[in-house]
């Protein structure tokens, strides 16, 4: 008795800290940013005012706000998918195959993780770079010059190239996990399978992608809520939300209402918006492929 | 049980206490000791060489300085707050200084314990000034540039014509002055004066002149223009002038305040068909503009490119690092005129300094703006930040201490060339609108071709009676 206690307010002192600091720097603002949302309040000096639910009719008024919500739901939905497929594509060829230069391709494929999204940024922002950019002058050397575009100067291009990158960047992370996770799959499986003559397609199919499924589910949620954050840095490096607002994504929005106009009450519910949003989506996606694998 | 639950309780207030004190502690350490360090240093020394002549004695001795580090480095406001200690015996004044000042000031402006004197510049920190001014929050400077100083002469008479009159300075439109001129800032477009030299052209006056020279653009391999594509807001160094050349201040106030029928004006079809112009003809914008971030076609510019450029009088110094085509020579040519009539003109800023009206020393504050303005103060700043203050005959002081492209830009505003500038009045509080981005941001579509100006106007008539509504809405 006196044993299980001690663990038990040892084992509090120990999470005590940590939870405290969770309260102070993740719990507090975020009910800070919930209250402030029903106020007119530009973060610095005056008293904020108490205006209901003006922010939020504004918001869906916004035609800005409501470019700027359809292009983080377009990243939302490709990058994701893309990402995902690649990421599981890749990982069950580098690890059911029998490729001797596979820790290579693992350590290539895996880089981008490991750089700062900022530098990401910044080298993709000269990969499309007009006339000195890899991509224009690839097309120019191949002999397909006439398809050399300002990928990112021109509002038809822009997303898809933001989308490349993202998912440039994240596609190798989650291969990580999924080779970690094929790992863990019994050999027999696919050796049974491929003697009752299943294809390499049909093993990944019915053999990887069912037993990866938990992992996948979870990857999907890690990846929508990855785009939200990470099209931010991206988005204000590469593009300024340019040309004319067609890159904009919800937070650059949302951080220049709140840091160039001083608008914070009104950022504030796009915040809360953006994070119901974001919920619903985890749940939903939680809920779809819940459903399916069973 | 009890006992239990008391060692919990205990030990978690052990631990909240121990972490409070730890970030307090921290926090009260750095705060003070980039704060007072220096000062007292300099205290020390002035103390025994100060003498009492010609300084009358403040109330409150203490002044909180806070500044923008950017460009101009902090070196100056050290060297002129020693300076002033030395003149006033006794006064002591505690600088603070960071690229990030919007952030440093922000929560003290919150907690109602402002710095007694801010110069606030830079895009991450002027938002705080713009609240400020939204809120009223900012002491009322008038008085310090009309009243009589030592000589006789108002402070006025000596600042540039037309810059206390802006809205940078005076915003609520009252003519009451708010926020006090730091550096002057000129705008225009720029080009290369040994390529100008070598094939003997000659920089043009006016726009049609402009696009002419697409044909000698042409021949020495290079676009006619180029901007800074991914921040269209540069384009309003081409904008501004063309607005206030062709519809004269009316029609730039029309522009700025927020009246819908510029969008139907013959003055807006004219300034903004400039950016129609360049997006149709041939070679007239460089390939690859609209995505191009400022550094990035700065450096088109300056390995030969594209034949002219919008900047500012920065423009040597933010780019001293990149590469260039041999033998590129700076040449600052101001913007073109549209009726041939009427001179060349270039576009002009300044940065701003204020005093809050919650500030807890604005006296000594008052005389410490004043004092700035000095012929000691300006040689300084030119020496230390190597900037030139919005006064009269200021370039002339600092020549030593500045380029010869960066003097020569500021001379050809003080002898000739025609000056302009404004900002846009402050929206409504709680507006959505921001209005620089609103009036700018579209015209990469206008580039592009995929607007043309009668959406773009259409576009816009619809914000400005939006933002005038607002504004009258406010009012009441």
């Amino acid at each position: 008795m006196t044993m299980k206690r001690r663990r038990a307010v040892f084992i509090a002192a120990c999470l005590l800290p940590g939870l405290l600091l969770f309260a102070l720097f993740k719990i507090y603002p975020t009910v800070q940013v919930f209250h402030k949302s029903f106020y007119q309040w530009n973060g610095i000096g005056d008293k904020p005012v108490f205006i209901g639910l003006d922010n939020f009719v504004e918001m869906f008024q916004d035609d800005t706000f409501l470019l700027a919500l359809r292009n983080t739901g377009f990243l939302m939905l490709i990058v994701p998918i893309v990402t995902i497929a690649i990421a599981l594509i890749n990982a069950s060829i580098l690890t059911r195959s029998k490729l001797k230069e596979k820790s290579l391709y693992r350590t290539v494929f895996f880089f981008p993780s490991i750089l700062s999204f900022v530098v990401i940024a910044i080298l993709w922002s000269f990969i499309y770079h007009p006339t000195i950019g890899f991509l224009n002058s690839g097309l120019e050397f191949i002999g397909l010059g006439e398809y050399a575009m300002s990928w990112l100067g021109d509002q038809r291009t822009v997303l898809w190239a933001l989308a490349v990158t993202l998912i440039w960047q994240a596609a190798g992370y989650y291969m990580v996990m999924y080779m970690a996770g094929i790992d863990g799959i019994s050999p027999d499986f696919y050796e049974a399978a491929s003697l009752d003559g299943a294809t390499r397609l049909q093993q990944f199919m019915y053999i990887t992608v069912p037993m990866l499924w938990e992992i996948i589910r979870i990857t999907i949620i890690f990846s929508i809520n990855g785009v939200l954050s990470i099209s931010f840095v991206v988005v204000s490096i590469m593009t300024a939300g340019g040309p004319d607002r067609h890159s904009e994504v919800a937070l650059t929005y949302l951080y220049a209402q709140a840091f160039t106009n001083s608008n914070f009450g009104y950022a504030m519910a796009m915040a809360l918006f953006i994070f119901v949003i974001s919920m619903l989506l985890a749940f939903l996606s939680n809920r779809m492929t819940g459903k399916e694998a069973n | 049980m009890k006992r239990n639950k008391g060692v919990k309780l205990v030990l978690a207030l052990a631990v909240l206490a121990s972490l409070l004190a730890g970030c307090g502690g921290n926090n009260g350490n750095n705060g003070n000791k980039g704060e007072s360090e220096t000062p007292a240093e300099q205290t020390g020394a002035n103390s025994s060489n100060g003498d009492e002549a010609g300084s009358k004695s403040f109330a409150n001795p203490q002044l909180e300085v806070a500044v923008f580090q950017g460009g101009y480095g902090r070196e100056y406001w050290d060297a002129v707050a020693e300076s002033f200690m030395q003149d006033h015996p006794g006064t002591k004044i505690n600088i603070t200084a960071s690229p990030k000042i919007g952030d440093l000031v922000r929560p003290k402006i919150v907690a109602g314990n402002p710095p007694d004197f801010m110069y606030i510049a830079g895009g991450d920190n002027t938002p705080v000034l713009n609240g400020l001014i939204k809120d009223n929050a900012l002491l009322d400077l008038t008085d310090v540039f009309t009243e009589a100083g030592e000589d006789g002469a108002a402070l006025k008479d000596k600042i540039l014509p037309g810059i206390l009159e802006s809205p940078a300075i005076a915003p609520h439109g009252d003519g009451k002055i708010y926020l006090a001129p730091y550096n002057f800032g000129v705008m225009g477009l720029w080009y290369n004066k040994a390529l100008f030299d070598a094939k003997s052209l000659a920089s043009p006056k006016t726009w049609d002149e402009f696009f002419a020279m697409n044909g000698a653009a042409k021949e020495n391999g290079r676009a006619l223009f180029t901007y800074q594509g991914m921040y269209p807001g540069y384009l309003e160094e081409i904008i501004v002038p063309a607005i206030y050349n062709v519809g004269g201040q009316e029609a730039l106030d029309q522009f700025f305040n927020y009246d819908p029928e510029f969008w139907k004006s013959d003055t807006f079809k004219q300034a903004f068909g400039i950016l129609e112009r360049i997006a149709s003809e041939e070679n007239a914008l460089m390939k690859g503009t609209v995505a191009l971030n400022h550094t990035q076609s700065q450096t088109e510019f300056l390995q030969g490119k594209a034949m002219f450029i919008p900047n500012g009088s920065w423009f040597e110094d933010e780019m001293k690092d990149a590469p260039r085509e041999d033998g590129f020579q700076y040449g600052f040519l101001g913007v073109p005129s549209l009726d041939p009539a009427k001179p060349v003109t270039a576009l002009t800023s300044v940065e701003q300094m204020v005093i809050p009206a919650k500030a807890k020393n604005p006296e000594l504050a008052k005389a410490f703006l004043k004092y700035l303005y000095t012929e000691k103060s300006i040689t300084l700043n030119g020496e230390k930040a190597k900037g030139v203050l919005a006064v009269k005959g200021a370039p002339d002081l600092v020549k030593a201490y500045l380029g010869d492209t960066t003097y020569n830009v500021y001379k050809a505003v003080d002898s000739g060339m025609g000056t302009v500038n404004g900002t846009f009045k402050i929206v409504a509080k709680g507006s959505k609108y921001i209005p620089a981005d609103e009036v700018y941001k579209p015209l990469s579509s206008i580039i592009n071709k995929q607007m043309t100006l009668d959406e773009y106007a259409e576009k816009l008539y619809k914000i400005y009676a939006d933002i005038q509504e607002e504004l009258k809405a406010s009012a009441e």
